[in-house]
This record gives C-alpha cells, sequence and structure tokens, in this order.
C-alpha cells in the first residue's frame, strides 16, 4: 500500500530570534493537501510545481496561511509576512516571519492549516521562545494554545 | 590556635555526617542496559519457530484452495461471485470452526468502522462537508452473503461479527483434512475516488468505468501457531493477512473490456484478437522496450461502446496468497519480457489514455526494474508475470498486480512530483510481491514487517532504476530522488513530540504518524544497518538468508531479527530494541576536546600522586603530558618531538630500540582527550571525521558497544602525528542524528534554515 494521503500532520517551527527582534516560522505541510485544499478553496487550476508555477500560486499560498494562522504576542494581533516557500518532496515548506518584536510576554496562536478540508488533520507548532520549547498542538476542536513567559 | 583546627576539622566530619544521612538510601535496580539481549522481548524458540530465526522441523502452514465465478454488471457496478473453497488443516490442532474475511463490510452502512474515529460538532464549515456529514447517506458496499453452503447444498451455521464470518464445521476438522464449502455473494462495488479504499472504480465523464478489484471475495483468514485464527477486524487502515492455495478464477465482463489479474490467463486465444496475440508473441521475445498489445487508439474506439455481450476470462493461479484483477474498456495494454535468473518474466502495464505519455514511457520498464533489482537481494521471483495498474489516487498491492497513482493534466504535462510520485509508487508496489505477498508476513499486526522491509527495499531498487535508465531522471538529479531511505530523511520525525511517535513495534492500527512510523522509519532503520552498522557483505546476505527462509511461508518479527544475526555474527538486540522497540532517537555530540602536549616537567597530577604514595618521582620515569592553555602549559612544547620534550622518554627508546627503529618508529607529537556526548536514547557506533592541519582527513568508527558501561559520554584518546584542526561526528549524516549543532569541534556557526531561505529569495 502507498503511505500517501494516510496521515495529516502539519509541522511548524516557530522561533524568537531576540537579536534580531524577530520571530521566525518555518511550517510545512503535505503537499497534495495543501494543493487540494487551495483547489478546492480558490482555484481548481492551482498546481503546486516545481516547474513554471503560476504566480497565483504564491499569492493563494500567502491568503490561506493568513487566513488560517493568527498569532497574538504580548495580547496584540500581530501580521506576519510571508517570506516565500519551496518544495521539499512531498512537503511544502513556508516561510513566515514577524519583525519588531522586542520581547514575547505571552503568545496565543491559532493554526487552522487544512482543517477546512481534512477533518482529522492535525497541525503541531514546536515553539522556541526565551530559551524554552514547547509542542502546540491543534485539531479541529482545539485551535488555540497560549502561552505565558512571565 | 590548634585547638581552633580541631574543632573546625570536627564541624567538617559533623556536617559531612549529616549530609550522608540526607543522602537517599540506593536501590537496586533490574538490567536496563541497552545491550542487554532481547529475551524478554522475544517469544521463547519451539518446534514451530527456532532460535536461529528459521521454521522449526514442526512449522506448518494452512491452505485454502479457491474456485470462483465472478461476474461484473457494468450497469449498475454490481459485483456478484461463487466460490468454492478447500481448506486444508495441516496443523497439529482440531478446529471446529473457520474464520472467513468479510472484508467489504468495511463499507457496510452501519459498518462500526466507519465510527472508529472521534467526531465533534464544528460551529462552522463549509457547505459541502456539513451535506457529505450530515444530509447524505452512508454509501453501503458490504457484502450481501446469499448462501453458505456444504458442497451438498446444505446450510452451513455461520454468524458474521463486522469483516469476520465464523462457518462451524459438520465434523472437526483434524490434521490432514479438507474441507470444501461454498459462498454465493454479491456486492455493490464502491467508487474509490469519492468513497476511498483500496479496490473499487474511476467513473471517467463519459461513463465508462476502471475497475481495479480485490478483497472482492469472502477470503479465508491465517490460522497459524503464533495467533490461532488471526481475526482481528478489518477496520480500513492496517492490511491483511492470508493462507497460501491455488485460484481458479473464471470472470465474465461485457465482450468489449480488456482484463488482467492475479495468474495465467488460461483462455487468452478466446479473449485477445489476433492482432493481439501476435503482439502479445513479440512482446515475449522483447527485453529492452514494452510492445504495445492493446494501443490507445483500439481503447479510444472501444470506449465508445457498450457491448452486450459477455466475455469470461479465465485465470489459474498457484501458490498465492490473494487474487486482484483489473478490468476497464479503457486499457492500452503493454509488455516486455524480463530475465530473472534462467526464465523469462513478463512486465506488464495496464493504463487509459489519461496515463499517457508517462505511463507508456516508464511503467513497465519500472517493473522490469524492480523485479530485477528485488530478486538480486532475495530470490529469483518465481510468478510468470507483474503487472501495474494504473488507477486514480490508488497505490495497493496483489499478487502478481498492483494499482498505481500518477497522472498527467489534460495537456499531458507532468512534473517531477507526479513522474517521481509515479515511478516510486510502482517500484512499491510491485516490490510487495516479495514483502508480503511471497514473504508472507501477517500485515494486520505488523504493518512494519511488510511495508518497512519493502519501502526499504523500494529505496535500493529505486537507485538502481536511477542508474539503469538515467533519462528517467530529471536534469538537476544525478541519483533518483528517494523520498526515504537515506538517514537525513528521518531525523524530523524521530526528533519530534515524542507525544505523536510509537515504537515501530506496534499494531498499524494503532500507530501515529502512519507513514513515519511503518515506512519511513523501519526503512532507514535497515539502510542504516545496511551501510553504516553491518555493511553490505553481512547485511545482504543475512536478508537474502531471510527471504530464501521465509519464502512462501509467514514470518514473525523476531524470525526476521534472529535470522539477520544468526546469518551474520552481528549481535543486533541492542539495534532492534532501540529502533524498533523505542522511540528513542540518535543524537551523538562532542562535549570537549582537550589537547595535549608531552613535557619534561612533572605535572601537577603526577607531583600529586608522587606524593600521596611518598614515591620519588625522579626514579619513576615518566613521561608527562600538560594540557594546552593550563598553567603548567608553555609554548615551547609546540616545537620539537615527543622525545626531545620528554628526556624519560628519549632515555627508554635508547634503551629499548635500535637506532634504525628509532628512525622509523612512529612519534605522536599530539595528544587529544575526546569527549563524546549522547544526549539521545539510541545507541549507535561514533564516526569521526579528523581533520589535520596538512588538509588531510581520516575517518574512525568507534563500534556501538564503546556505550555499554556509559549511556551518556565516552571518551577516546588519540596520539597523532599531525596536529588535527577540526573533528566531526557523523560529518557524512549516515546515522540519522538528529541535532548536528553539537557534531563540530571547534564549533561551526550555522546559519539558520530561515535566514538561509531568507537570504536566499531575496537575493
Amino acid at each position: 500500500m502507498s503511505s500517501a494521503h494516510k496521515y495529516y500532520v502539519s509541522v511548524t517551527q516557530l522561533n524568537y530570534v531576540k537579536e534580531k527582534k524577530v520571530v521566525q516560522i518555518i511550517s510545512r505541510i503535505d503537499i497534495s493537501d495543501f494543493e487540494l485544499t487551495l483547489q478546492e478553496r480558490y482555484d481548481k487550476n492551482i498546481k503546486m510545481t516545481n516547474i513554471d508555477e503560476k504566480p497565483m500560486v504564491d499569492d493563494y499560498v500567502k491568503k490561506y496561511l493568513n487566513q488560517k494562522i493568527e498569532i497574538k504576542i504580548n495580547t496584540k494581533d500581530v501580521g506576519f509576512s510571508y517570506i516565500g516557500k519551496e518544495y521539499d518532496n512531498d512537503v511544502v515548506v513556508c516561510y513566515l516571519e514577524i519583525e519588531n518584536i522586542d520581547k514575547i510576554t505571552t503568545i496565543e496562536v491559532s493554526n487552522t492549516i487544512l482543517f477546512d478540508k481534512f477533518p482529522k488533520q492535525k497541525n503541531v507548532i514546536k515553539t522556541k521562545i526565551n530559551s524554552k520549547v514547547n509542542n502546540l498542538i491543534f485539531t479541529k476542536d482545539d485551535r488555540n494554545q497560549y502561552l505565558n513567559f512571565k | 590556635m590548634k585547638l581552633l583546627k580541631y574543632l573546625c576539622l570536627s564541624i567538617a566530619f559533623i556536617s559531612l555526617n549529616v549530609v550522608a544521612q540526607e543522602q537517599e538510601p540506593q536501590s537496586g535496580h533490574v538490567n536496563q542496559n541497552k545491550f542487554k539481549q532481547l529475551y524478554d522481548e522475544f517469544s521463547t524458540p519451539n518446534m514451530y519457530r527456532t532460535g536461529s530465526g528459521a521454521p522449526g522441523p514442526a512449522y506448518y502452514q494452512q491452505q485454502a484452495d479457491y474456485k470462483m465465478d465472478i461476474e461484473i454488471d457494468d450497469e449498475t457496478a454490481v459485483l456478484s461471485g461463487n466460490e468454492t473453497i478447500t481448506y486444508t488443516n495441516n496443523s497439529p490442532d482440531v478446529l471446529s470452526y473457520l474464520w472467513v474475511q468479510l472484508d467489504q463490510n468495511v463499507r457496510q452502512k452501519d459498518s462500526p468502522s466507519k465510527d472508529i474515529n472521534s467526531s465533534r460538532i464544528t460551529p462552522a464549515m463549509s457547505a459541502s462537508r456539513f451535506s457529505s456529514s450530515y444530509m447524505s447517506e452512508r454509501f453501503d458496499g458490504g457484502f450481501n452473503v446469499e448462501s453458505v453452503t456444504a458442497t451438498n447444498g446444505s446450510d452451513l451455521p455461520h454468524m458474521i461479527n463486522q469483516t469476520m464470518m465464523r462457518v462451524e464445521l459438520p465434523q472437526p476438522m483434524k490434521t490432514g483434512d479438507q474441507f470444501s464449502f461454498k459462498i454465493k455473494w454479491w456486492y455493490q462495488v464502491n467508487n474509490h475516488v469519492t468513497d476511498g479504499g483500496r479496490s473499487g472504480y474511476e467513473l471517467f465523464p463519459d461513463g465508462n468505468r476502471n475497475y481495479v478489484i480485490a478483497q472482492f471475495y469472502p477470503r479465508m483468514a491465517v490460522y497459524n501457531d503464533v495467533e490461532g485464527w488471526q481475526n482481528s477486524q478489518f477496520w480500513g487502515r492496517d492490511e491483511f493477512a492470508l493462507p497460501f492455495g491455488n485460484f481458479e478464477v473464471n470472470i465474465t465482463v461485457p465482450s468489449d473490456h480488456l482484463l488482467d489479474g492475479t495468474g495465467r490467463l488460461m483462455n487468452r486465444k478466446d479473449v485477445f484478437s489476433s492482432d493481439m496475440m501476435k503482439r502479445y508473441e513479440k512482446a515475449k521475445k522483447s527485453y529492452d522496450e514494452p510492445v504495445i498489445v492493446s494501443t490507445q487508439a483500439e481503447a479510444e474506439v472501444r470506449e465508445k461502446g457498450r457491448s452486450k455481450k459477455k466475455n469470461t476470462w479465465k485465470l489459474y493461479a498457484e501458490n498465492v496468497r490473494d487474487f486482484g484483477f483489473a478490468t476497464s474498456r479503457k486499457y492500452i495494454w503493454d509488455m516486455m519480457a524480463v530475465k530473472i535468473g534462467n526464465k523469462d518474466v513478463m512486465a506488464v502495464s495496464l493504463y487509459s489514455k489519461e496515463g499517457n505519455p508517462l505511463w507508456e514511457q516508464w511503467s513497465t520498464k519500472a517493473v522490469a526494474s524492480t523485479l530485477k533489482s528485488y530478486s538480486r537481494m532475495t530470490f529469483d521471483y518465481p510468478y510468470h508475470k507483474a503487472i501495474s495498474v494504473h488507477a486514480r489516487r490508488q497505490g495497493m498491492e496483489y499478487p502478481m498486480i498492483c494499482w498505481n497513482y500518477g497522472r498527467p493534466d489534460e495537456n499531458g504535462k507532468y512534473d517531477d512530483r507526479t513522474k517521481y510520485g509515479m515511478m516510486s509508487v510502482i517500484i512499491h508496489e510491485v516490490g510487495h510481491n516479495f514483502f508480503p505477498m511471497i514473504i508472507n508476513s501477517d500485515e494486520r499486526q505488523w504493518t512494519w514487517m511488510d511495508e518497512g522491509l519493502n519501502t526499504f527495499m523500494q529505496y535500493v531498487a529505486e537507485q538502481d532504476f536511477g542508474e539503469w535508465y538515467p533519462t528517467a531522471l530529471s536534469a538537476s538529479d544525478d541519483a533518483y530522488p528517494s523520498r526515504r531511505g537515506p538517514a537525513k530523511k528521518i531525523t524530523r520525525y524521530m526528533g519530534g513530540n515524542q507525544d505523536r511517535i510509537a515504537p515501530i513495534m506496534t499494531k498499524g492500527l494503532n500507530t501515529y504518524q502512519f507513514g513515519n512510523n511503518a515506512y519511513g522509519k523501519p526503512a532507514t532503520a535497515l539502510n542504516i544497518l545496511r551501510e553504516t552498522v553491518m555493511g553490505r557483505e553481512l547485511f545482504d546476505y543475512a536478508f537474502k538468508e531471510y527471504a530464501n527462509r521465509w519464502m512462501f511461508k509467514h514470518p514473525t518479527p523476531e524470525d526476521f531479527f534472529r535470522t539477520m544475526e544468526d546469518a551474520s555474527a552481528f549481535d543486533l538486540d541492542w539495534y532492534w530494541r532501540g529502533w524498533f522497540y523505542s522511540t528513542d532517537w540518535v543524537d551523538v555530540g562532542l562535549k570537549e576536546v582537550k589537547k595535549y602536549y608531552v613535557s619534561s616537567e612533572p605535572n601537577q597530577y603526577a607531583k600529586n600522586y608522587a606524593e600521596s604514595r611518598d614515591l620519588n618521582l625522579e626514579d619513576l620515569n615518566w613521561v608527562y603530558l600538560v594540557e594546552e592553555g593550563s598553567e603548567e602549559f608553555n609554548e615551547k612544547l609546540r616545537k620539537g618531538t615527543s622525545a626531545d620534550n620528554s628526556p624519560s622518554l628519549k632515555e627508554y627508546m635508547m634503551d629499548n630500540f635500535t637506532e634504525e627503529e628509532r628512525k622509523n618508529i612512529k612519534q605522536p607529537k599530539y595528544f587529544y582527550d575526546i569527549t563524546f556526548e549522547k544526549p539521545g536514547g539510541l545507541v549507535m557506533p561514533i564516526i569521526v571525521e579528523f581533520t589535520y592541519a596538512d588538509g588531510t582527513s581520516k575517518t574512525e568508527t568507534y563500534p556501538a558497544q564503546i556505550w555499554r558501561y556509559n549511556d551518556n559520554e565516552v571518551s577516546k584518546a588519540i596520539a597523532s602525528e599531525k596536529e588535527i584542526v577540526s573533528i566531526k561526528v557523523d560529518p557524512k549524516l549516515e546515522t540519522a542524528d538528529i541535532d548536528t549543532s553539537n557534531n563540530s569541534w571547534p564549533k561551526e556557526v550555522k546559519e539558520n534554515d530561515f535566514d538561509k531561505f531568507k537570504n536566499k529569495v531575496k537575493g
């Protein structure tokens, strides 16, 4: 049996780099699942590919991530900039960045990537903030996670 | 003053006493050494299965032979069948009932398998999700068993529990007894694209269907010495356990359909056109390029018609554990011969025009290449053909036949992901002919035994394929870009959240991250074992021995583990324990490197030693080593040889070696005390690369057993004639070390992945 489409987990690494005052986010999402979701949601012609990919794909990825990942730092909503994405075998690797973060005392995250298409989807965010490591797990029924560094 | 000193001492003494009292009393412990043998985990060897991992003198297996008449009504997509099962009891046990598997019952409207996953109300959802969740009827695709009878026509009492049916025997079966019985059934075939499943049809816009049919008949469960009846329910994900037997199957489909399946086609002349016969004869002698037996033009004519007439395709297979077939009007059919040992095997592909141009270019060649690679590593492929059928979003294996995905877009264009995905899935599914179709492990219990071993072999076969068919590779690749196998590809998983990781030795249904658990990790573990721990020569011999011992038999995990050790004299209990029975990960690093020079001046260590034992250092003739940067170190020590800097050494050499010997003797000048740390739980060999000041380098491997006394850190003293400028642990990333930031001395400051990508896109 092929194992494609057998597990539904996205894994995101979220690091706070204090020296640079930035939060660096690398999100790894199954390419087939992501493509199907974007096709159904926005445009059936979306094709994630290394060869002659249409520029609209990046626009939709950006739009989708903006809709599905919400971050509050020190109780304020913070937007992230979409740096870009690359493909690593069956995985889309997305790079997001939040700038001008002087310190983090609390962070609240919601990650609902692919829940709209795959009800069994789980999203994991590993955080490294103020030298502390945490694992946040998001499911359809558990969409918000909160960390306090006070 | 004296009094005060005494007082201080006694206070010190008292406080020491207090400390001692506060210490936890020690307690004993059981053996938790990572190198402890697996006596507790392994079952006791017996007459059925020996301690060497081979089948024992009393090993037995049951046999199930089938005669079936099957018909597919293409208008209603209903499959109906009539079978006679002849079951042979080769066990020493008396059986009073038989268990028959009714896999399609997983698609029954009220099947509990549909309720195995938890669900909750979502406050908001898409309209289509809402409608499919709450408004539509569940598809009803379970078996409708019309009758279960003895050969004389009398009803046999039976009871259906979900996907398992217990059939009562009129008389208990003793050793050697045979019993034949008949089952008549039908079921509604599912659309596997919309309803899921590994068997079913794809519906094309013009109304044509492509049927890829399996688990379509009531199948005997396995009875053996390990499980008794393997009647663990089918929940949809974990696969199958099936006995071997012979199949005589007649399949009736519309006369404009083509069909192929498990076994020899016995009436080829009745169902092939004369053109097809001619091309088939040609294909049997074509070893390099596939010959098209049924063309795209012919398929396009066929798919416009809807014949009311029927054709019956007769297939016969010996010593197979299962039966599958594929049928459609849409098939293009190509074949070529491939030499396996001294025999010709046919590599075959069936695909609709939607699969082209990819399928006509690569499917059959991938089949042929896979048979060669696997045969080299195990045994000569014993069947006469292997078929790859193109089916949307499928990747599933049966004896001699498998379904594979990989479809170009409407304009026939495809990218690397589609191309390599298609080649990889074909190699994987064709490879399953060996694991588990012939080396017939229990998939229901141990997913890794077929998927893990097969994914390991898939890696080997993919690398061969890339080498044998370089034009299959894209310009940017110089080797086949295998997704699983290389050590560094598994580190993300193994270093992940422990809450979502299960040991490989877990029943397939219950594992998290199925793909990594049952495919990726065991495949990588075996690849590391082959390339890094045992070496190819020892590994390949033992792996082949396992394959041959258990060819056409039912092995367990222990049979594999034991055989690998039995045939190699390589104690691997520590490896199985760590990689297969635990979720530990590899992380080995450099904790500290100290550099020493030889000195003529006694160092503090020597002085203390001599003083405490009342010895005179001058009588000892010791060679002293001082650490670079310590108080005892001085720059002069960097100059001259070790003998120049140590009179004791010089005199010893004068007394014990001839001038000729002294000239040629190795004289290390640089001494290193290297401490390795192991934050990870897995023990692994330490691979260390030393780079010298003159630019050369040398790699040393310390066996895993170096960790047997201390599981956290070990040290090595290195004496070198050349100065070492850097040390790197696991320089080629072959051990699956999850954190390489502690692998270098001096520490390498690496740009992180994020900054690397950002700098790349910003240019």
